[in-house]
């Protein structure tokens, strides 16, 4: 095994042995090999590959696939029946809620025993506790046994626990399905993070969020590599493969390929013609925006603070429910702690896995007359735009205010999630993002002669 | 079946996990008094209180007295029986836990690394917290009551060494045959408990007619329940001989106690 490579799985195989009844366990105890009072099941078999120091790995596959059986042999609490699997390095791991917690133990006694089983000593556990009670946020609930936990909390705290162990691979398995939309955004960028120093594998069965955050993709089907490669193919290779599933295989064309005419209107306001449709149906793009949290993470200088955010009406009221499609502003506050010579504010739209949508700042508009502020002073920036179509989910807001200009500025205050907004039913299921569009035709066309 | 390298890991493990291991066993302790009123206070006024009953019931009730001499007083019964309890005592509470260490604990089984061979250091030193605490009230009563501790009492530690060697072993190995055996805990029990009354803890081994020696001799808790009032009540040496053979044995009984965990461990994730 080189140096490189972090995790190599060679021929792995589990089988599993099913028996009819507890006797039937005890009579195999006391049998000679040859006999079986048993049914063999194999969860996984033959699946090899490789993992590069600092690759990131998603495995997909469907329920019972073999996904967490695998992860599981990676983390070495199951040994395979048959081939081999050599890791290298730490290994911290989220397998399933709770995986390792003792219900009866505080929240803190957790984190030390957890510390304890990873491998950490008493000193580097209390050196790491206030970051671990920091990223997990639970409050005073750190004293309180993890029996009267949500689930939330507890992953909260097993994620804030294995983020803080210096883990050279880490191993997510489905964490981040529950967990509010700021938490789910402040593992997202934990885990870019780590990406960049050290090894992750990653089950999901959301393929967005693998093939986002992925490298390179492993698509188990019952117990056996279907295919491994490039997290985008493969993820469009299974998602195929679950639609034939769902409606049979997906017809040839053979004929050639009627074009499809569009009507290009020119000069005309933006206008989406199926607005008004579309705003009247179950379709609507329905958006519930919720408070400003000043409290959220955040980092910078601090020579200027961002006082409040708002999205509002055109017309100045403040909405806490918009629909796609509309004209809407984002309003920010900020106050000058210390002078500001030339001061930028700025937004950034980020959907649920933390990829960067839309956003812009104020940095063209007053370059050239740059807004001077004195220690004291509040300044409000507006952005009105029409508010695109969005698939449902989660979505954050990142606000900054910085000084100096868009290459070289200090910033001053960066709020990670300023302001989170939910998509609750839209017309848009298959792209980041919908523009307004001006027409679609789609009409017979005279056979050619 | 492969055998660590050597004897001594055994050890290596308990030095290695040091830290886990108090703080598991601190939880285990305080686990059994959690909610309660006194808490760990229990754990010094049972002993004290079981003492008492002993010298009511066999010293003043049944006149009982373990030396036909007519000058010992209501109380050596009472503590002679203590001894021999608490001795007894290291060895049962470990070994009846054992057959169900791993089923009570699938979490460190099966969903994190955790290192399992630890669980029998962590309910013996649990144990050995509550044999402490007794002996601090054995001493105390015996000094308030009797006058004075024999000279012979640091050499206690002496006896417990290889004793806890022996149960090491056996807590290794029915932890491992406990996951297998569903039924293995409730035989332990009764089997721990034809123990006890089978060594001389109730009554002195002289009171044993010679044709039923080999009852009690075959069960090493015998020698160790002998050694100890030797050394806590009598005053007297032990058997430093006998002491080291035990030794040896239970060296060899540990590590075979571990080979026998670790073979079987690998299995533990597919059963639970």
């Amino acid at each position: 095994m080189s140096s490189e490579l972090v995790i190599h799985a060679e021929g792995i195989g589990k089988n599993y042995r099913l028996y009819a009844t507890p006797r039937d366990r005890l009579k195999q105890l006391f049998a000679s090999p040859k006999r079986k009072y048993y049914r063999e099941f194999a969860a996984l078999s033959d699946v090899s590959f490789d993992v590069k120091r600092g690759e990131t790995v998603g495995i997909i596959g469907r329920n019972g696939s073999g996904k967490s059986t695998l992860l599981q042999i990676a983390c070495g609490t199951l040994r395979p029946s048959a081939g081999r699997m050599t890791t290298r390095g730490r290994i911290a791991a989220i397998l399933e809620l709770g995986a390792g917690f003792s219900p009866d133990f505080s929240g803190r006694e957790n984190i030390f025993l957890n510390g304890y089983i990873i491998g950490l000593t008493q000193q580097e556990i209390e050196a790491r506790l206030d970051a671990i009670c920091a990223f997990a946020d639970i409050g005073d609930f750190i004293e309180q046994p993890i029996k009267t936990y949500s689930t939330g909390m507890v992953v909260r705290l097993a994620f804030a626990v294995v983020a803080h162990v210096d883990a050279e691979i880490l191993v997510i398995d489905e964490a981040l399905a529950v967990g509010d939309a700021r938490f789910v955004q402040k593992c997202m960028r934990f885990l870019r993070e780590f990406k960049e120093r050290g090894t992750l594998l990653f089950v999901s069965h959301d393929t967005s969020a693998v093939s986002n955050l992925c490298d390179r993709v492993l698509w188990l089907d019952a117990g056996r590599v279907k295919a491994l490669g490039p997290s985008k193919q493969v993820c469009e290779l299974y998602l195929e493969n679950l639609l034939e599933a769902a409606q049979g295989a997906s017809r040839e064309i053979d004929a050639p390929r009627p074009t499809i005419a569009r009507d290009r209107v020119a000069g005309a306001p933006a206008r989406d013609q199926r607005l008004d449709v579309i705003q009247a149906s179950g379709h609507r793009t329905d958006i519930e925006i919720f408070e400003f949290d000043p409290a959220s993470a955040s980092f910078g200088r601090r020579g200027a603070r961002i006082a409040d955010v708002r999205i509002e009406h055109p017309h100045g009221e403040r909405l806490a429910w918009a629909v796609g499609g509309e004209t809407v502003v984002v309003s920010i506050d900020v106050e000058a702690i210390e002078p500001l010579d030339s001061p930028i504010v700025g937004f950034l739209v980020r959907d649920r896995l933390g990829q960067n949508l839309f956003g812009d700042n104020t940095f063209l508009t007053s370059h050239d007359n740059p807004l001077r502020l004195a220690a004291g002073d509040t300044a409000r920036a507006r952005f009105e735009f029409d508010l695109p179509l969005l698939p449902p989910g989660n979505y954050s807001i990142a606000v900054a205010v910085a000084d100096g200009r868009q290459q070289d500025h200090v910033q001053h205050e960066w709020i990670h999630d300023a302001l989170i907004f939910r998509v609750e039913t839209s017309s848009i299921r298959h792209s980041l993002v919908g523009v307004p569009l001006r027409s679609i035709g789609f009409d017979l066309l005279e056979p050619p002669r | 079946m492969s055998l660590p390298k050597q004897p001594f890991a055994v050890f290596s493990s308990f030095w290695k996990h040091r830290t886990l291991i108090v703080s598991l066993a601190r939880r285990d302790v305080l686990g059994r008094y959690s909610g309660s009123f006194l808490g760990l206070l229990w754990s010094f006024f049972n002993p004290l209180l079981m003492l008492s009953v002993y010298t009511f019931v066999f010293g003043v009730i049944f006149k009982a007295r373990w030396s036909p001499n007519e000058s010992a007083g209501i109380l050596e019964f009472a503590v002679a029986l203590f001894a021999g309890l608490l001795v007894f005592g290291i060895f049962s509470e470990s070994v009846n836990r054992a057959p169900s260490l791993m089923l009570q604990n699938p979490g460190f089984v099966k969903r994190v690394v955790f290192p399992l061979e630890i669980m029998p250091w962590v309910v013996l030193c649990s144990s050995l917290f509550h044999t402490a605490i007794s002996l601090v009230v054995l001493a105390l009563v015996m000094f308030l009551g009797l006058g004075a501790l024999p000279a012979t009492w640091p050499l206690i530690l002496v006896v417990l060494v290889p004793l806890i060697l022996f149960v090491l072993g056996i807590s290794w190995a029915l932890a491992a045959l406990g996951v297998y055996l569903r039924d293995l805990a409730q035989t332990i029990t009764i089997v721990t408990t034809v123990m006890m009354f089978l060594s001389p803890i109730f009554y002195p081994a002289s009171a044993v007619p010679a044709g039923f020696r080999w009852a009690i001799e075959w069960n090493p808790m015998s020698f160790f329940v002998e050694q100890a009032r030797a050394v806590l009540i009598w005053g007297t040496f032990p058997d430093f001989a006998g002491l080291a053979a035990m030794a040896a044995g239970g060296l060899a009984v540990a590590w075979l106690g571990l080979a026998l965990f670790q073979h079987a461990r690998d299995g533990f994730a597919d059963v639970l």
